[in-house]
Order: C-alpha cells, then structure tokens, then sequence
C-alpha cells in the first residue's frame, strides 16, 4: 500500500502541469509585473478597475458584486484579473477554458458571460453553446444594446434575415453615445439586413449614415453608403 | 474514338470546417436523389413513392459505394405522418452546409411551441392530442430560423439540379476567396464563410432572382411533385 502511494506521488511530480495552468501561472506573473495585489480591502476596486473600468459595464460589475458580495471575495476577483490578461492577449481557448473551471462556483454573472460568449461564438464557432449565454445576459441586462446585437449577427450568419432585424432593431433602441463602436456595428448590420430583406434603399442609406456618425472610420459603412448612392447595385461579395 | 461511358471527376474545395465538408457528400447524394441520370424519367426519390425503396435503390448506379446506398435508403424513407424530426439529420443543402450541426435540443422554436401547449388548458385528452398533432404539422411548414429560413419539410425534400449548379458556383468561389488565408481561429473561419455565402445568396443574377428564390422556388417544387407523385400510388 505504502509502496503504491509513494510511486503515485512520484508520478505526479515528474508530471509537467497542463498548459491551462502553466497560462494561469503566466497570468499571476503579469498581474504581479503590474503591481496588482488583491487583497481583502481592495478585491472590489481591483475588479472593477482592472475588468471594467469604462461605463455603462462598471455599474453593472459593481450592481453584480454588491449582489453577491458574501459568495465573491478575493479569489473571484483574482480569478476575474486572470480573465482579464487573457482577454488582453486574446487568448480565446484559454477564456473558454478558465471561464469554464473557475467560474462555475460562483454565482452566474452575466456581463462575464456576455464577453465571454463572443469567444464561444466568434472565435470557437459554438453557436450553440453561445446562444443561451447571450439569453442570459439579455435577461440580467436588459438595457445593454451587446447580447441584442450578437443575437442578431448570429441570426444574419444563420440566414434568419427576419430574426437579425428584430435583434438589430432592439439593439438599436438601447445604444447610445457611450457605446460607440458597437453603435456603428448594429446600424451597419442592421442596414445591410435591410437590403437582404429587399428594404427601401433610403432606410438602409440612413442606417449605414447612423453607423459613421457613431464611427467615422467605418470603412465598410462608407463603402456601403457609396455603393448604395451610386446607380451600380450593391454587392457585399465580390462577384 | 469517344468514350462515352461514365466519366469521374475530382473536384477539391475549401472547407472551414471537417463537418461541414463531411456534410458535403450527403449534399450531393440529396441532389443526386431527386434528380434521375437520363432525363425524362422520374427521380430516385418519386420512383421510392410509386414503387418502394427497394426498387429505388436498384436502380442508383451499381458503382455507388456502400455507404452512400445505407445513405440513400435513410433519405428515401417514408416521412413520418407526425413531425418531420428527421429534418434535423438532414443538410438543408448549399444554405445550410456550414452550419454548426444542431437537433432538437438546441430547436428552440419547438422548445418554445411545445412550451405554449403543455400550458394551454383543453377540454379533454383528444382535443390536446388534436392539438400537439396541428402544432407539429406548423413546425413542419414555418420556415425555421436555424435552417436559413427554409421549413422542415423543404429541409427533408432536398435540393434539385438549380441548387447543385448553384453550389458548383458558391464552392469554387469560396475556396478561390479562403484557401490558404490565415484564420485566427475555426469560429472567425466559419463566420467568415458564412457571412460570404449570405451575401452570395442574396445577390440578383442575371434574371432578377437570387440564389435564395431560386432555392425555394426548386425545393417547393420537388414539395408539389412529391405530393403528386403521392397520389398516383
């Protein structure tokens, strides 16, 4: 007995740690490169500042935290500054993975799962895993224009025209100055939508007008609008 | 001299995804199904209806590998008289090629339908039988957002000749676009290619209709032929 125990504990110190703890072991190396020390004083500000340290998502994290502040502390803040180096270095199987491990003990957050969905969607391609996450989110967020809007690009992606216009529109009616980038998407989205659906040429003019007033770099959106003006048709493919 | 025997062909294409380019041979065999070598005879899938599977079955080429005539037999099976569930095993041809598989669990349309009948109140056992029996014929022929907007039964119909040239378009032009492009991941891959094909089946060709009517248009006539070809039993 005593024999098979030592060789077990042998075999687990000769065995490499996996790559997802290597990753978190690297995480903590930055998180320290970067002076942050989470501590019982501080778990609360760290999180916010490091994770969402712009509006409207701040308020949320933080209606999140004072909601759940018993079952929170500072290894779910240490957790979430983990997240958060992945995300900087765009690490996608790593979120999916850490969100995954870590996070399951914890009460479910859905600004975390909102973000962490685009993952699941975009870049693992689980559409079907990511759809409930975004329903989540919808249902905790209501006024957050984020989940209507991916809601909506994956109904485009699925061919439900129909389906990303009542997204898009529902997006359309909670963005705001504040949400700038993803602004511009849901209007650019939701006029190319539009021109599927075989919609009035003037309605997707002014939302592809919408999109670059929210983001005057648009490169797409200005094309569009050029296209759309000219007397060639609009074509998004190039044949 | 000419060789006019059956000739093969080796086309390769680019796919961004190992399921969706699995899921092309079934494609094929769907098209192949409804159609018939020499024209003017009736297609595999009608010559099922008329005559039984068997019949049909012998008469694909002899040539057919295996596991392409243990294919054929499932899709010339007879449609269940209930929900057309076999829709989810289906390709849903060239719209739906790169969509990440799916089946009942993740049909949140008849989740939410099934949901309002198990709440609604009927007078007796009858009338909710009567009533899940109407409920699964609508699911069969509301078109359905996860299978690019075509109804089940379209998705269990198949596609014919227009949408096998369609797919002969779509295919080259998006291995010519992808191949060999540096993705950042499968998922960004797949969005990509989907975005591209949206595009392409919304896009008028030289007679004013797009792809998407022409799809439609072909998959509800081979719906009335079947009908048709019911009837003559």
């Amino acid at each position: 007995m005593a024999k098979r125990k030592r060789r077990k504990s042998r075999r687990r110190e000769s065995r490499a740690p996996s790559l997802y703890v290597q990753k978190v072991r690297r995480a903590d190396v930055t998180l320290t490169q970067n002076s942050v020390e989470i501590r019982d004083d501080n778990w609360q500000e760290a999180a916010l500042d490091w994770f969402v340290p712009k509006e409207p998502e701040r308020t949320m994290l933080a209606r999140y935290i004072a909601e759940h502040e018993d079952k929170l502390g500072v290894a779910w803040a240490r957790e979430l500054l983990r997240m958060e180096v992945y995300f900087q270095v765009g690490d996608h199987e790593q979120i999916i993975e850490h969100y995954d491990r870590a996070f399951a003990r914890y009460p479910r957050c859905a600004l975390v799962e909102m973000w962490v969905a685009d993952q699941v969607f975009r870049l693992a391609g689980d559409f079907w895993r990511a759809r409930p996450m975004y329903r989540y989110a919808i249902a905790h967020l209501p006024e957050h224009p984020k989940p209507y809007y991916e809601m909506g690009y994956m109904s485009y992606v699925l061919g439900d025209f129909d389906g990303a216009l009542s997204w898009f529109n529902q997006a359309a009616e909670r963005v705001s100055d504040a949400h700038g980038e993803i602004a511009a998407r849901v209007f650019y989205n939701r006029g190319i939508v539009r021109y599927f659906l075989g919609g009035d040429k003037e309605t997707v003019i002014a939302d592809m007008k919408e999109a670059l007033r929210y983001k005057r770099d648009y490169v797409q959106a200005r094309q569009t609008l050029r296209g759309l003006r000219g007397r060639r048709e609009v074509r998004f493919v190039p044949w | 001299m000419v060789d006019s025997g059956p000739r093969l062909e080796v086309t390769t294409h680019w796919f961004p995804t190992k399921a969706s380019g699995e899921r092309l041979f079934a494609m094929q065999l769907e098209y192949s199904l409804n159609g018939h070598p020499e024209p003017g005879h009736p297609s595999f899938v009608e010559m099922a209806l008329t005559s039984g599977v068997a019949k049909a079955l012998d008469a694909l080429p002899s040539i057919l590998p295996k596991k392409a005539v243990r294919e054929a037999r499932r899709l010339l099976q007879p449609w269940p008289d209930g929900r057309y569930t076999d829709a989810y095993q289906r390709t849903g041809g060239i719209l739906n090629l790169f969509t990440p598989p799916w089946g009942a669990r993740e049909d949140e349309v008849w989740a939410e339908m099934l949901a309002g009948w198990k709440a609604e109140a009927f007078p007796d056992e009858s009338a909710r039988q009567e009533a899940l029996r109407s409920l699964e014929q609508r699911w069969n022929h509301a078109p359905h957002p996860f299978f690019a907007g075509l109804t089940p039964a379209q998705v269990m119909a198949g596609g014919g000749y227009e949408e096998a040239r369609l797919a002969n378009d779509f295919l080259p032009h998006l291995s010519e676009m992808f191949r060999g492009q540096p993705f950042e991941s499968e998922g960004q891959t797949l969005t990509k290619t989907l975005l591209l094909l949206r595009g392409w089946s919304c896009q008028s060709r030289e007679d004013g209709r797009t792809p998407l009517d022409i799809i439609v248009a072909e998959r509800d006539e081979l719906l009335a032929r079947r009908e048709q070809a019911l009837k003559g039993q």
